[in-house]
């Protein structure tokens, strides 16, 4: 399978206010599905269609969104409004991105307690998520791409770490289960190391 | 209600964790502890998070309406935007250290975790409901279809949906 486009693709201008708003209502509407679906069609609309992120810079984003207290996806949605609109692209970003999907979840929340008993609704409820499941590795291969893309280029030895570095931490947390920011102190430090051993040896070179 | 206590132990159950089920702990305590809530809502609005758009940590939203109406619900929003906004500082920190090549190395490392970790808790919740044949094939057609671009999340979601409650 192909590895997702990178940076090499030409990138837009930022956008304007107003484009960036229905950007993120739109994103708001639609990502039916929950986290996994919002993460999807934040890459479809930002980095795919409009190109106005590159895929390196939206993965740059999401590991520094782990960090803030709270959802991540909320402090991804102020990075990326900061980066293509300053201040009032954070405002927007916010209001356009939790504003919609806010209200539905309380139309909805207002609906389903009539209903969550039926079998059907069980049985449609097990499906979606199985199609969500779907989507979110979709999601999770575009993001690690272009990381593995570039590891390629630094050498067989750093493509290596990276992959240990992604299956290492899905097994270790499957087996211990420790605290997840553990997990990402210890896959920060592994990458930070690989980085800078290979930027010394190309120095050398 | 006691608004203002409400939003306390909303913000501090948000301010204090991460992720979108990371208030949960601490939400549960409080709520079940004062009488505001009962552990079936818990068990709704977890998975009307994971149903309806924007981030599963929307599910705090639909809690807080299920217990509180929609002030609660209106509360508890502003209580889910203002600990992330402390992101900013982070990325203070990071514009002095970005042109080191250990710092590419760190983010890397951290989307990798991510990646694997994410990957590893949706297997389990999903193999964990008893996923049969059918349950696999649906994940692995909308696999294949988000990666193509050809259909919208919303579609595939949808016909997974009446899929399951035509057959159900």
């Amino acid at each position: 399978m192909p590895y997702p486009e990178s940076s090499a693709e030409p990138q837009a201008p930022p956008p304007t206010i107003r484009l960036l708003f229905f950007a993120w209502v739109k994103i708001g509407f639609t990502s039916f599905g929950g986290g996994a679906v919002s993460q999807y069609l934040i890459q479809e609309s930002f980095i795919y269609k409009r190109k106005w992120l590159s895929a390196e810079e939206y993965a740059n984003i999401i590991a520094m969104s782990q960090i803030a207290p709270g959802i991540n996806l909320i402090a991804n949605a102020i990075l990326i409004g900061k980066r293509l609109a300053g201040w009032p692209g954070i405002l927007v970003s916010l209001v356009g991105f939790v504003l919609p999907s806010a209200a539905i979840t309380v139309g909805i929340s207002a609906i389903y307690a009539e209903f969550s008993a039926l079998p059907r609704v069980q049985s449609a409820l097990a499906t979606a998520f199985a199609a969500i499941f779907g989507i979110s590795l979709a999601t999770n291969w575009r993001n690690a791409g272009p990381i593995f893309a570039g590891n390629r280029k630094r050498g067989p030895a750093a493509f290596g770490v990276a992959l240990a570095i992604m299956i290492g931490s899905a097994l270790v947390y499957a087996v211990f289960g420790p605290a997840v920011v553990l997990l990402y102190l210890a896959g920060g430090l592994c990458g930070a190391f690989a980085y800078r051993h290979s930027a010394g040896k190309k120095r050398k070179d | 209600m006691n608004w203002l206590l409400f939003f306390w132990v909303v913000l501090k159950a948000v301010l204090f964790s991460t992720g979108g089920f990371g208030p949960l702990p601490s939400l549960h305590a409080d709520f079940i502890a004062r009488g505001w809530a009962s552990e079936r809502q818990f068990t709704e609005a977890l998975a009307i998070g994971q149903i309806t758009p924007g981030p599963n940590g929307l599910w705090v939203a639909s809690l807080c309406y299920l217990v509180a109406g929609v002030p609660g619900a209106i509360l508890s929003c502003v209580a889910l935007l203002l600990p992330p906004l402390s992101i900013l500082i982070v990325q203070l920190v990071y514009a002095r250290i970005a042109d080191r090549a250990a710092t590419q190395g760190a983010l890397d490392g951290v989307v990798l975790v991510i990646v694997g970790f994410n990957v590893m808790v949706l297997a389990r919740l999903f193999f964990g409901n008893g996923a049969d044949l059918r349950l696999v094939a649906i994940a692995v057609i909308s696999a294949a279809l988000a990666i193509s671009r050809r259909v919208s999340s919303v579609v595939i979601v949808a016909v997974a949906a009446l899929v399951g409650f035509v057959f159900g």
